[in-house]
């Protein structure tokens, strides 16, 4: 039994990967995990005092939107499991990866200005992955 | 035995005496001691001397100091004194004893233009006469240097570096006002022209009253932020609206506004954004439609006290004004904005709202109810009390002398004594990186002040506004506005700072404070134009597309620019029924 890492932010836009991952998962019979990345670094743009443990918050947030997913994945009869890490996107990825020996990681196409990569972008984040983490990547 | 113990004690004062005479005398080297009685030589010259003294300012009124002020005598290249304009702008120059036939001023300094002031017959006579002589003020011009456009371009470079985030917000700044003090210590020694100011100058431009009123309120927000009030409140406003998403959305526009008022804004923000949007996915719709009206009515809240936004406290600081000072000419005006903008956001957002439908599970509902809960009441209780108390001192603030920073620190103290003992968690709290931003801010606009690019503004604005206090407020306002949505409005409003400190003192009737409320309401509400207007938009933004819900700068634009054009014109109107 394989492990499918579905990295998600939640949102309207992230609802169809969840579906295609939990599909895949399942025609696989493979473990599937979603994972939310919390990365605050976007609060480095504000020259405002920033006192709150935002992290936190943020990992609270995060692990709603993945019950959310988690939901969806049991209404289609898979039981998936959950995964917040706090860090960079790429480097969480990465290591959530290696950490769990996943076989196949699944990214999100970019359908609108919702993305956080464009297509080309996307597949070279991709390519990188496949090269450090051994997995295959697939984006749907 | 009484008269025993005074001759004693009389001793022992005696020895103590002559011990710190020797002390003093071993430790005084020897050319410093002479240098000592040179001194008194010298002022027992003077005194028998005469004085001509003055004091110089610049074209908008404010004191020169550190000007060089030389007296010349007629066919003389040696000056027959010189000495340096004080904090004040006056000067005193002590000339030998005699009869001056002729007597010519000479006044420097970096980025004014020089300046000789020729002794008319009557001043000499006056100071022959009499020996002293009070020169009227001297009123020196501005000069661009090149160390006005070295300061004016690191200044540029800080805005743009922020906007365009290139780089960390305190990086910018620190680039920029490092920039200015190396070339004008460096470059200053090979091109005089080229200097703005030395470090300790530089430094004396920083306003520690806002520095350490921020520190802290930042510790004590760190430790009420910890009991879950803000999660609580959100919660219970769900709770409370029983699913009527227009009863939803003014009940959390009416927490966050106050909140903001008592807290700061970005701080709120940063609470109640994502338990926002926990609700709004748990009623269906999309979270864009709670978070956005929430962050229009924290900036609008946080005008009415001077904690409430960080453009408040530099504004307070700079101009004297207390909590009450806000409580009672902005509250008001903010109110009635704060209603309009309910109005107008339940009319924008009501299909939407109409549309809404809850979807989740139970689960997800108890849930939603675990995150909104009180996670540490005894905490709370504490620092509600604390914090009452401090709401209490900074209202009585003024009655009682006590600045607003002391309040923050005692509170802060208060806090780590009786909730938190724990100085070194609490210290971490502290956002050390935005309190040296500020530092570097302060810096930054102290070179523009130095070298001169604040005063062209202050007299350009004033020049175009005359002696019209309604066209000032407006031009304030509208600037403040239109500026907040394009930068920053915390550097923005730290530049604005001394040119309207300008125009309160020119303008027949500003002294009623008028236009500081004018930059408030200007810079805070007009920051609800743009995503990039104001800090807590940004933050804000930053949490929803972590939820996977983007706030585009067009998005924010729609429901920004009139909500800020209809608030700044409540705004407005209030201060002119108000002054």
């Amino acid at each position: 039994m394989g492990k499918i890492l579905c990295c998600t932010r939640g949102g309207e836009a992230s609802y169809r990967t969840q579906d295609a991952a939990i599909a895949l998962a399942k025609e696989r019979g493979d473990a599937l995990i979603f994972l939310y990345v919390v990365d605050t670094h976007f609060l480095d743009k504000t020259a405002a005092p920033i006192v709150v443990d935002v992290e936190h918050e943020v990992a609270k947030m995060g692990e709603f939107l993945l019950l959310m997913a988690q939901e969806r994945a049991a209404a289609q009869g898979l039981e998936a499991q959950a995964m917040v890490r706090l860090g960079r996107l790429r480097a969480e990825l990465v290591a959530a990866a290696k950490e769990l020996g996943v076989d196949i990681i699944v990214l999100g196409k970019p359908v609108d200005q919702e993305a956080v990569f464009d297509h080309v972008a996307l597949r070279a984040f991709a390519v990188g992955l496949e090269a450090i983490t051994g997995a295959e990547v697939r984006i749907l | 035995m009484f008269t025993r113990m005074v001759k004693r004690a009389g001793r022992q004062h005696r020895t103590v005496f002559v011990f710190l005479v020797l002390a003093l005398a071993l430790t005084l080297p020897l050319d410093q001691v002479s240098s000592l009685a040179r001194t008194q030589e010298t002022s027992e010259e003077v005194a028998q001397g005469m004085s001509l003294s003055g004091r110089l300012l610049d074209t908008l009124g404010e004191p020169v100091h550190d000007a060089e002020v030389a007296a010349l005598e007629e066919c003389r290249v040696e000056p027959v004194t010189h000495t340096a304009s004080q904090s004040n702008g006056s000067f005193l120059l002590d000339l030998p004893s005699g009869t001056y036939r002729a007597l010519t001023i000479k006044v420097s300094r970096p980025h004014f233009q020089p300046l000789e002031w020729q002794l008319s017959e009557a001043e000499l006579d006056q100071l022959n006469t009499s020996g002293s002589l009070r020169l009227p003020d001297i009123e020196l011009e501005r000069r661009i240097t090149p160390g006005f456009w070295v300061a004016t371009l690191s200044f540029v470079l800080i805005l743009a570096l922020i906007a365009l985030e290139r780089l960390h917000k305190t990086t910018a700044a620190l680039l920029g006002a490092a920039l200015v003090l190396g070339v004008s210590l460096v470059g200053g020694t090979i091109n005089p022209n080229l200097f703005v100011y030395d470090f300790e100058e530089a430094l004396g431009y920083v306003d520690f009253d806002v520095i350490f009123l921020v520190m802290g309120m930042m510790i004590v927000i760190g430790v009420i932020e910890e009991t879950g009030i803000f999660q609580w409140t959100a919660y219970q406003a769900y709770r409370l609206s029983r699913g009527k998403l227009w009863l939803l959305v003014t009940i959390l526009m009416a927490i966050t506004a106050i909140a903001s008022a008592l807290l700061d804004n970005v701080t709120t923000m940063l609470l109640m954004a994502p338990i926002t949007i926990q609700i709004a996915l748990t009623v269906g719709i999309n979270p864009l439609a709670l978070l956005l009206p929430e962050v229009l009515a924290s900036n609008v809240g946080g005008i009415s006290t001077l904690i409430g936004t960080p453009t408040n406290i530099l504004i307070g600081s700079y101009a004297d004004l207390g909590f009450n000072d806000f409580l009672v000419n902005l509250t008001p005006g903010v109110v009635a904005a704060l209603i309009v903008l309910t109005i107008y956001v339940i009319l924008r957002y009501r299909k939407p709202y109409a549309e809404a439908g809850g979807r989740l599970s139970d689960a997800m509902r108890e849930r939603l109810r675990q995150g909104g809960r009180i996670t540490d009441p005894e905490k709370l209780r504490k620092a509600g009390v604390i914090f009452g108390i401090m709401l209490v001192l900074f209202v009585m603030g003024d009655a009682i002398h006590l600045d607003p920073a002391v309040t923050a620190i005692m509170g802060a103290v208060a806090m780590l004594i009786w909730v938190t003992p724990d100085i070194e968690e609490m210290l971490k709290v502290v956002d050390w990186t935005t309190l040296v931003f500020f530092i570097a801010l302060f810096m930054a606009v102290g070179a523009l002040e130095e070298v001169g690019l604040i005063s062209m503004i202050a007299t350009a604005i004033g020049n175009l506004v005359g002696d019209n206090l309604t066209a000032a407020i407006l031009v304030v306002v509208s600037s403040a506005a239109v500026l907040s949505g394009v930068i920053d409005n915390i550097p923005f409003t730290a530049t604005m700072l001394p040119v309207v400190g300008y125009l309160t003192r020119t303008i027949p009737g500003a002294e009623s404070d008028v236009l500081w409320y004018a930059l408030s309401i200007g810079a805070a509400m007009g920051g609800n134009s743009t995503l990039i207007g104001a800090s807590p938009n940004l933050v804000t933004a930053g949490i929803s597309e972590r939820a996977g819900y983007r706030v585009t700068y067009i998005e924010f634009l729609k429901i920004g620019l009139p909500a800020a054009t209809i608030t700044v014109i409540v705004g407005t109107v209030w201060l002119f029924i108000r002054f």
